[in-house]
């Protein structure tokens, strides 16, 4: 079963929230990031090239209009392959251990597999990123000699950040599997 | 104090559930403010404006506030931390400057500062010491958000030299609209209300504090075949160190038994070295270098009489705390301190190492005779002037009365700014806070208030942190029971 949700990033755009209840102890979160729009696809490559266009004019060298086809060439493919990522899921198993995965627009996907006895707990905490103080939902992972020593924090949703309400949501589910696994 | 670790634990519910489900009555019976301290001195950096901030801070949670602290990351200690009962600090990646002071260009600082005016939901802006530009940059922006502001000042300042003229002229321009100042002593008000040209009513006394349960008196570490004097400051010509410098090998000549501790470190301790060393006087001048706060009482109780030697002071709060040890307090007539302690309290000379060494003199006289109050009977005496919770009362007033307070509108902010402070600068910081006004509607544009997260509150009337701490006790309780 799943259910989806509209939420909002920090930054003000809409994102989806996907829910998918495999079992009790068996949960996935996607949060789908809005496409790359046709629209900022050609207002971004419209001005490299009327820069170029203009530079050409100045200095009459053809190579300025060739070099702008490669640029904005080579900079969608990195950007759709190494920035632009559509998805992230977070699959959190009770008895096993916590999956992220994120899928970029080309469809390059990378995937961390964290154990569940590494993990310490899921908690929201707040960073001041860039010119802004958000929250953020993050992994405790524990030091392996001193159980009591959180050794790493792995931020979650990290492209996407979502607002508060919606790691709430995510958090509350995470913190139920959680709790199962420490009763049993 | 360094916050644990262990307290960063966030909270779980939305703001708008605390509304309804945990709606308790504040506190206190006035209204309870969402306070915001902005400094650039905050712990872990050690001084009196720190401990002013965090023990005020801690007394207006006890009253039912809300309240948070800004100020600059000291090395890795970056991002949002929590102290003692939910005390929120955070520590903003600005550049230091200068003396642990971030750099003023009135504008950097404004979008973090904005993002956390608006997601605390601060209602009042309070900034300290005039040291610090951070503080100034947080009432500007504050006052051209519509935001009430307190300014509250630790240090007396010189009128002559250019530095000083430079840093009136500013203070002049941070002051002349914001709505109330806070002193810490009358002689402070006197000079602050002088350099920065104000109406004497917005300017509050509030003197400082100190804890009297951390000073507390212990004759059994005196050494009675001795006469000993303790001074504790930092070693820097503002102390006067040359005059004690003075002392030292005139009173040692008279008085074979006497001898000196020195606390506290700077650039003046080759001064009393060198002293130490023509004069042959290692085993009776002893130089402990800087001390922990922690540590100040155990060096203050192995002495009979304290010596402070300031040139200049608002507020001297060592003598507060080597009285409410119990010592015998002999210091110079300077700035504040003559407000601070009753008369049969204190030895007051001039600040010259003849009237000093006078002073000196009687309270060693008054020692051996006897006629010196025991330190217990100083103590009780002390305990009572100078509490924390006076200082929060007094400070809760003056919020209260800001509150009831309109913000200045621009344009009659822009009217004050060029008719108070001189029609270069005025013009100038006029234009700059339309600027200021116009960045201001930039920050709107890129990221409107709505797309702000509310940050759970901490503390005041809808604070997780009481209500965590309540509900951790009752579980306590109920599982005992």
């Amino acid at each position: 079963m799943a259910d989806e949700e509209e939420y909002v990033t920090v930054s003000g755009e809409r994102i989806t929230l996907q829910r998918r209840h495999y079992s009790a102890s068996c949960r996935e979160f996607l949060v789908r990031c809005p496409r790359l729009q046709l629209r900022s696809l050609s207002a971004v490559t419209c001005s490299v090239w009327l820069v170029a266009y203009g530079l050409f004019l100045l200095c009459q060298n053809s190579v300025v209009l060739s070099a702008a086809i490669f640029v904005t060439l080579i900079g969608l493919l990195v950007y759709l392959h190494l920035v632009k990522i559509d998805q992230e899921s977070l699959l959190i198993v009770g008895s096993l251990g916590i999956q992220m995965t994120s899928s970029y627009a080309s469809g390059k996907e990378s995937t961390t597999f964290i154990e569940m006895n590494q993990v310490k707990d899921v908690v929201i905490n707040e960073a001041v990123y860039m010119q802004k103080v958000i929250y953020y939902l993050c992994i405790l992972l524990q030091d392996p000699i001193d159980p009591h020593v959180v050794s790493e924090v792995v931020p979650l949703f990290q492209s996407s950040k979502p607002r508060l309400d919606c790691l709430v949501e995510v958090y509350k589910s995470c913190q139920e599997i959680l709790e199962q696994n420490k009763k049993s | 104090m360094a916050c644990r670790r262990g307290d960063r634990q966030p909270c779980l519910s939305t703001p708008s559930s605390y509304t309804l489900n945990c709606h308790k009555p504040p506190v206190c019976t006035g209204q309870a403010h969402s306070i915001c301290m902005v400094s650039d001195f905050f712990y872990p950096n050690m001084g009196g404006v720190e401990s002013h901030i965090y023990q005020l801070s801690q007394c207006l949670i006890e009253r039912g506030h809300k309240v948070i602290i800004i100020t600059h990351a000291y090395e890795d200690r970056k991002g949002v931390r929590y102290l003692t009962n939910g005390l929120k600090v955070y520590y903003l990646p600005l550049r230091v400057m200068y003396n642990q002071s971030t750099a003023t260009t009135l504008f950097h600082s404004m979008p973090l500062l904005r993002y956390i005016f608006v997601r605390e939901r601060v209602t009042i802006v309070h900034a300290h010491s005039s040291f610090s530009a951070m503080a100034h940059d947080a009432l500007f922006h504050a006052k051209t958000m519509q935001l009430r502001t307190v300014f509250t000042d630790h240090s007396l300042f010189g009128f002559a030299d250019v530095s000083s003229v430079l840093t009136n002229k500013l203070l002049t321009v941070s002051l002349c609209d914001t709505n109330h100042i806070i002193c810490v002593s009358y002689t402070s008000k006197e000079n602050t209300v002088l350099r920065a040209t104000l109406n004497p009513e917005i300017v509050s006394v509030i003197p400082n504090a100190v804890d009297p349960t951390d000073f507390t008196p212990d004759p059994s570490q005196q050494d009675s075949s001795t006469i000993t004097i303790v001074v504790v400051s930092r070693l820097v010509y503002r102390k006067g160190i040359d005059l004690l410098s003075g002392i030292i090998p005139e009173l040692c000549q008279k008085y074979p038994n006497l001898h000196f501790i020195v606390g506290g470190e700077g650039p003046k301790r080759i001064v009393l070295e060198e002293v130490r060393e023509r004069y042959q006087l290692h085993d009776r001048v002893r130089l402990l270098g800087a001390l922990e706060h922690q540590d100040v009482r155990n060096v203050l109780v192995r002495g009979h009489i304290f010596l402070n030697t300031s040139l200049t002071e608002a507020f001297c709060m060592a003598i507060v705390e080597a009285a409410s040890c119990g010592l015998q307090v002999v210091s110079t007539r300077v700035g504040g301190i003559p407000e601070v302690l009753p008369d049969n309290l204190i030895i007051l000379c001039d600040p010259s190492v003849k009237s000093l060494s006078n002073g000196l003199e009687k309270a060693i006289t008054q020692l051996k005779s006897g006629s010196l109050l025991s330190p217990e009977v100083i103590h009780n005496q002390v305990k009572t002037f100078y509490t924390w919770r006076n200082v929060a009362e007094r400070t809760e007033k003056v919020y209260d009365r800001v509150a009831g307070e309109i913000v200045l509108p621009m344009g009659k902010r822009l009217d004050r700014l060029i008719s108070h402070c001189g029609p270069v600068t005025g013009c100038i910081f006029a234009l700059l806070s339309v600027l200021s006004f116009l960045f201001l509607m930039f920050l709107r544009w890129l990221t409107p208030d709505y797309l702000i997260d509310a940050a759970v509150d901490a503390t005041g009337p809808y604070g997780a942190w009481t209500q965590q701490n309540f509900r951790r006790k009752r579980e306590t309780l109920n599982s005992n029971s």
